[in-house]
C-alpha cells in the first residue's frame, strides 16, 4: 500500500490524483490540503442545479464533478482531505456502502480523537461531536477500485457557502442557519487548529494500524500522464453539466438523518416554493416562499396537516398538490 | 398470472424464472426475451445498498463485464456492470426518476433492455440453476459478516 503524503496543492490536482490512481489501480492513501477554495459536486449532480454558477466564476471558485458520492461541498485551505483507494477485488473492502464507511473511517475517528475532539461514526458516514457533523465524506467506485473521500474540518466558511449554492434568498437564510447549527469544525472544538502536518502524522499512523504498514509512493509519469487525460475529460462542459436524474425534490442534506427539501411549482400566473425540513424520517417543517400564491390561512392548514409525517417524498408532493388543488388554486405543476 | 417460484433467504427474495449475473459482485438480474434482455438490481444489491437515490444509465453500447451506469446510495456511487454486449434499446424513466422503486421491488424495477449482438452469451458468471444460486448467495452473505 502507498502513503502519497502531498500537502498543499492546486485545487484541482487534490481531486485528479485520487481518480488517476484509482484508474491506474495503485492501492494507496493520499492526504493533501488544496490551496485554493473551490466547489465539488457529486457525480449524480449538475452543478447548474446545485451552484450559484455566476457567483463561482466571479469569486473565482472553481468547480469539479467528482466520480464518487455526497452532495455539494466549499472546499478550501482550511480542509484537510484523505482518500483511501483500494481495489474492489480486494477482500478486507465491504460491499456494503455502511460497512464500508463504518470500516475505513475508524482511522478518522481515532485521529479526531488523539486531537481531544470524541468523535463518533454515525451511520451512514458521518462523524459527529455532541450531535454536530464535522467531516464530510463520500465514496464510490472509480475504475477498479472503491474510493473513500472525506475531509478534516480545521475551520469552515458558512457564508460562503450558502453564497455559493443555487438558493433563493430565503432559503439560503434558512440554510446558513441549519449549517450554523449542524456542522462544527476543530477550531471550534478545540479553540485552536494544530498543524496540518501533526494531523497527517497522525492519520498516517491510525490508517497503517488498520491497513498496515505503508511504503512512500512516488508520482511516476503514467500517474500524472492519467491526471491530466483526466483533467481534459473533467474540464469539458460535457462532463461537468451532465444531466443526471430528474429528481423529483432538490434535497440538500444538512447531515445525516437532516435534510432540507424544496420543490418550485408552477402556477397559471405565477410560481412558489415549498420547503420542508426532513428530520429522522419525519417531516419537521414547512415553508412556503415569499408571495408563494395561496392564502396565509391555507399554507397555516398545509403545514399542520403535513408537519409531522413520516417523510416519502412521492407521497409528500403528491399530498401537497392535492391540498393546493382543493383550495381552487390553478397548480399547473 | 403465475407466481414464480423463487429462494428466500434471509428476507430476499430470488425467483427462478431470471439469471443472475454475479462477476465482481455485479448483482444484475437478466430476463432473456428472444434477442432482448431486461436487466435489473437484484434484492441482495437493493438490501445491502440502502435507500437508492440516484440512478443514472449510459445509453448506446454496452460490453459484457464493462460498466454502463451507476447508482448511488448513502452517498457511495456503485457503478452497473452489463452482462451482456449489445446495445441498450430502452430504458425504465420510471425507476430512472424514482430509483427508490429498486429498493421496494428490484424484479419489477428493470433498468434497462439490452438487444444482444450473440445469443450465444452464457458464461460462468451468469446462473440459473436454483442450487448455484444459493451457494452463490451464501457466500455473499457470508463475506458481509466479516465486515
Amino acid at each position: 500500500m502507498k502513503l502519497f503524503n502531498l500537502g498543499d496543492l492546486n485545487w484541482k490536482q487534490t481531486q485528479l490524483i485520487y481518480h488517476a490512481l484509482a484508474y491506474e489501480n495503485i492501492e494507496s492513501l493520499v492526504l493533501s490540503s488544496p490551496s485554493d477554495t473551490y466547489m465539488s459536486v457529486g457525480l449524480h449532480q449538475n452543478p447548474q442545479d446545485e451552484l450559484d454558477l455566476n457567483f463561482c466564476v466571479d469569486n473565482n471558485i472553481g468547480i469539479f464533478r467528482r466520480e464518487i458520492g455526497g452532495g455539494t461541498v466549499l472546499l478550501d485551505k482550511h480542509q484537510l482531505f484523505y482518500n483511501l483507494i483500494l481495489h474492489r477485488k480486494n477482500l478486507i473492502v465491504p460491499y456494503a456502502p455502511e460497512a464500508f464507511f463504518r470500516k475505513f473511517l475508524q482511522p478518522v475517528i481515532q485521529t479526531y480523537r488523539e486531537l481531544g475532539i470524541s468523535v463518533e461514526y454515525r451511520p451512514l458516514c458521518d462523524l459527529v461531536v455532541r450531535d454536530k457533523k464535522i467531516s464530510g465524506n463520500g465514496g464510490g467506485e472509480i475504475g477498479d477500485c472503491k474510493v473513500l473521500g472525506g475531509s478534516i474540518l480545521l475551520d469552515f466558511n458558512y457564508e460562503l457557502m450558502a453564497k455559493a449554492i443555487n438558493l433563493a434568498d430565503d432559503l439560503k437564510k434558512k440554510f446558513l442557519e441549519l449549517m450554523n447549527n449542524n456542522l462544527t469544525t476543530v477550531k471550534k472544538e478545540l479553540e485552536i487548529v494544530p498543524l496540518k502536518d501533526d494531523i497527517c502524522s497522525i492519520l498516517v499512523k491510525k490508517f497503517e494500524e488498520l491497513l498496515g504498514p505503508m511504503t512512500k509512493g512516488k508520482i511516476e509519469s503514467k500517474i500524472t500522464n492519467k491526471m491530466m487525460e483526466l483533467d481534459k475529460q473533467y474540464s469539458s462542459d460535457k462532463w461537468l453539466f451532465q444531466r443526471g436524474t430528474k429528481q423529483i425534490w432538490r434535497e440538500i442534506k444538512i447531515r445525516e438523518g437532516e435534510i432540507m427539501i424544496y420543490k418550485l411549482f408552477n402556477f397559471q400566473n405565477s410560481y412558489g416554493r415549498v420547503i420542508c425540513e426532513i428530520k429522522k424520517n419525519l417531516v419537521k417543517e414547512v415553508i412556503f416562499s415569499n408571495r408563494f400564491p395561496l392564502s396565509h390561512s391555507n399554507q397555516r392548514e398545509i403545514k399542520s396537516r403535513l408537519i409531522g409525517i413520516e417523510f416519502n417524498s412521492d407521497k409528500l408532493l403528491y399530498d401537497i398538490v392535492e391540498m393546493i388543488k382543493s383550495y381552487g388554486d390553478g397548480i399547473v405543476d | 398470472m403465475a407466481m414464480a417460484l423463487l429462494i428466500k433467504i434471509r428476507g430476499m427474495d430470488f425467483p427462478l424464472d431470471r439469471k443472475y449475473y454475479i462477476e465482481n459482485g455485479a448483482h444484475i438480474w437478466l430476463k432473456p426475451e428472444g434477442d432482448i434482455i431486461k436487466i435489473g438490481l437484484d434484492a441482495f444489491a437493493a438490501e445491502m445498498a440502502g435507500s437508492i437515490n440516484f440512478l443514472n444509465v449510459n445509453k448506446g453500447r454496452v460490453n459484457r463485464s464493462k460498466a454502463f451506469g451507476s447508482f448511488e446510495s448513502s452517498k457511495f456511487v456503485n457503478k452497473l456492470y452489463s452482462p451482456v454486449s449489445g446495445k441498450i434499446i430502452e430504458v425504465n424513466d420510471k425507476v430512472l426518476i424514482n430509483p427508490r422503486t429498486i429498493n421496494d421491488n428490484p424484479y419489477n424495477s428493470w433498468i434497462v433492455s439490452i438487444k444482444i449482438e450473440n445469443k450465444d452469451y452464457e458464461s460462468k458468471y451468469i446462473i440459473e440453476d436454483k442450487d448455484e444460486i444459493l451457494k452463490w448467495i451464501n457466500k455473499e452473505i457470508k463475506k458481509t459478516k466479516v465486515d
